[in-house]
């Protein structure tokens, strides 16, 4: 695919993105990680009465 | 055959298509060098879902060419934009709407396998009252791997001037004016306090981006490491959310507000409102310049089906204006930041660019209510020179005289000399009635003030 390089993306732009990707995911995994170590100590949400509905079907 | 299209000014950069004008009509040439670009586009279903999120400015293909050249691949027919405007005539929130948009349409791009490869304000315009993509050739085939072309540009159009306003007051307008390519990371990172450097986000996106740009390095990492399109959404989306949650600090300016701690009497403004509603009764319009228009007061008064351009020096008035023309959904009335007396220049290469606020558009009609102290007094702009610029811009004027007497007048020469012996009554009407009739004059009630409905000479 031809690529239309127009626009100068800047020197540095695209280290910057690996970078920004790099240091983003890392925290969607411990902001993850966390969510589930929380879910140890959290009490279990109530059901919904939709769960509810759905459990008694 | 080519050079018989008007090429406009503004469209020689993208190889892939220009925009020209024929026999009145905006057209845009689609060159056979975009065509897998635009066939995706189209095959997705992406163009239709932006236009159908009144992200994207409506278009239809034209299956003629115009223009003779062999590289033609499609003509389309853009809807028609009432008035092209500049980030340097936003306000906070107008800028901060286009550039949500923007990533918006990344967004949903990407899900589609596209990305746009140019992200700056001008391909964005306010049309029925919404941030619109007007370049409908920005859109390119995203390939995994690539990184976002667009990723700088974006941040210094956008990013960089909301962030610099959010956290230092400082005026959206103005920054683009000075910069209307963007303002880039390294300037922005020294001007932003050090506490937003605890911010992960801005960290990231401007200081260490400022670190970086520039960097030879760059390069030789290209080949090792590769983003995927997952990371960009990620870029895309810690974007999106860092300016959803950009405000302006909490200060009021002098004219925010004017009506509310003003000296004059709430029956003169009840009063006023009346008078101008009955004389736009007996006008014939479809076009409004609102000059001075504070927070819209007048425009509001404009019948539904006019278009209306309500223009004011306070940046904090018309950002106040946008925000509840969009909570009311009033998409006729478009608020822009302009000082008359230094209107926006024409700009760009060789001027032709981006032309000058007053070149754009004539219009119907002009209001000019509670504006002329501070042009004549403020400015010392005389009423010869104000007739010359009235006529200028519109044919119908709305216009109030502030007499002398008036207590805000009076305010305005208490610290200063009264050099303006000529400026009374009758030399305002004499000055104003050597381009327009008069048709009208008619004593606010509650005020000394006069509102007059001058009609421009054939």
């Amino acid at each position: 695919m031809m690529q239309l390089l127009y626009l100068d993306p800047g020197s540095g732009s695209y280290l910057i993105q690996v970078i920004i990707a790099a240091v983003l995911g890392a925290l969607f995994y411990f902001k993850s990680a966390w969510n589930w170590i929380k879910s140890f100590f959290s009490k279990p949400k109530p059901e919904t009465e939709e769960e509810k509905n759905e459990s008694t079907d | 055959m080519s050079q018989l299209i008007n090429h406009h000014p503004a469209s020689f950069r993208d190889p892939s298509g220009f925009i020209y004008e024929k026999d009145g009509t905006v057209y845009r040439f689609v060159s056979s060098v975009y065509q897998p670009h635009y066939d995706l586009l189209q095959s997705s279903g992406l163009a239709a879902e932006l236009t159908k999120q009144n992200l994207l400015l409506p278009f239809t293909e034209i299956n003629e060419n115009h223009t003779g050249r062999t590289d033609w691949y499609k003509t389309l027919e853009p809807q028609l934009i009432p008035f092209i405007s500049y980030a340097w005539e936003w306000s906070f929130e107008q800028l901060k709407d286009a550039a949500l948009a923007t990533l918006s349409i990344c967004k949903t791009s990407l899900k589609k396998g596209m990305l746009l490869k140019d992200a700056s304000h001008t391909n964005i315009q306010f049309v029925d009252g919404k941030p619109k993509l007007i370049d409908t050739i920005s859109f390119e085939i995203y390939e995994e791997g690539e990184s976002w072309v667009a990723y700088r540009q974006f941040c210094e159009c956008f990013l960089n001037p909301l962030l610099l306003a959010a956290h230092k007051g400082l005026e959206v307008h103005k920054l683009l004016l000075s910069y209307p390519d963007g303002i880039p990371a390294q300037l922005t990172a020294q001007l932003l306090p050090f506490k937003t450097k605890l911010n992960p986000v801005v960290y990231l996106h401007v200081h260490l981006h400022a670190k970086i740009s520039g960097k030879k390095t760059a390069k030789e990492t290209k080949s090792s490491k590769k983003v995927s399109s997952k990371n960009i959404e990620q870029i895309i989306q810690s974007l999106y959310d860092c300016i959803k949650g950009l405000s302006l600090p909490e200060k009021l300016t002098t004219w925010n507000n004017y009506y509310e701690e003003t000296i004059l009497s709430a029956e003169y403004l009840s009063e006023k409102k009346k008078l101008v509603s009955s004389l736009l009764e007996k006008m014939t319009y479809n076009t409004v310049l609102d000059l001075g228009a504070n927070e819209g007061e007048f425009s509001l008064l404009c019948k539904k089906e006019a278009f209306i351009v309500a223009s004011d020096f306070d940046s904090a008035c018309i950002n106040s204006f946008y925000i509840s023309l969009k909570k009311q959904k009033q998409t006729n009335i478009l608020p822009l930041v302009v000082d008359l007396t230094y209107p926006s220049p024409a700009m760009g290469w060789m001027n032709t660019e981006r032309p000058a606020f007053l070149r754009r558009k004539k219009f119907d009609a002009g209001f000019a209510l509670a504006l002329i102290h501070h042009l004549a007094i403020a400015k010392n702009l005389s009423f010869e020179k104000l007739a010359v610029f009235f006529a200028e811009v519109c044919t119908d004027l709305l216009i109030e005289f502030v007499p002398k007497e008036d207590p805000k007048v009076k305010e305005m020469l208490t610290w200063r000399k009264d050099i303006f012996e000529n400026y009374t009554e009758d030399h305002f009407q004499t000055a104003f009635e050597k381009h327009f009739d008069l048709k009208t004059k008619i004593l606010v009630p509650g005020s000394v003030r006069v509102l007059y409905h001058f009609q421009k000479k054939q």
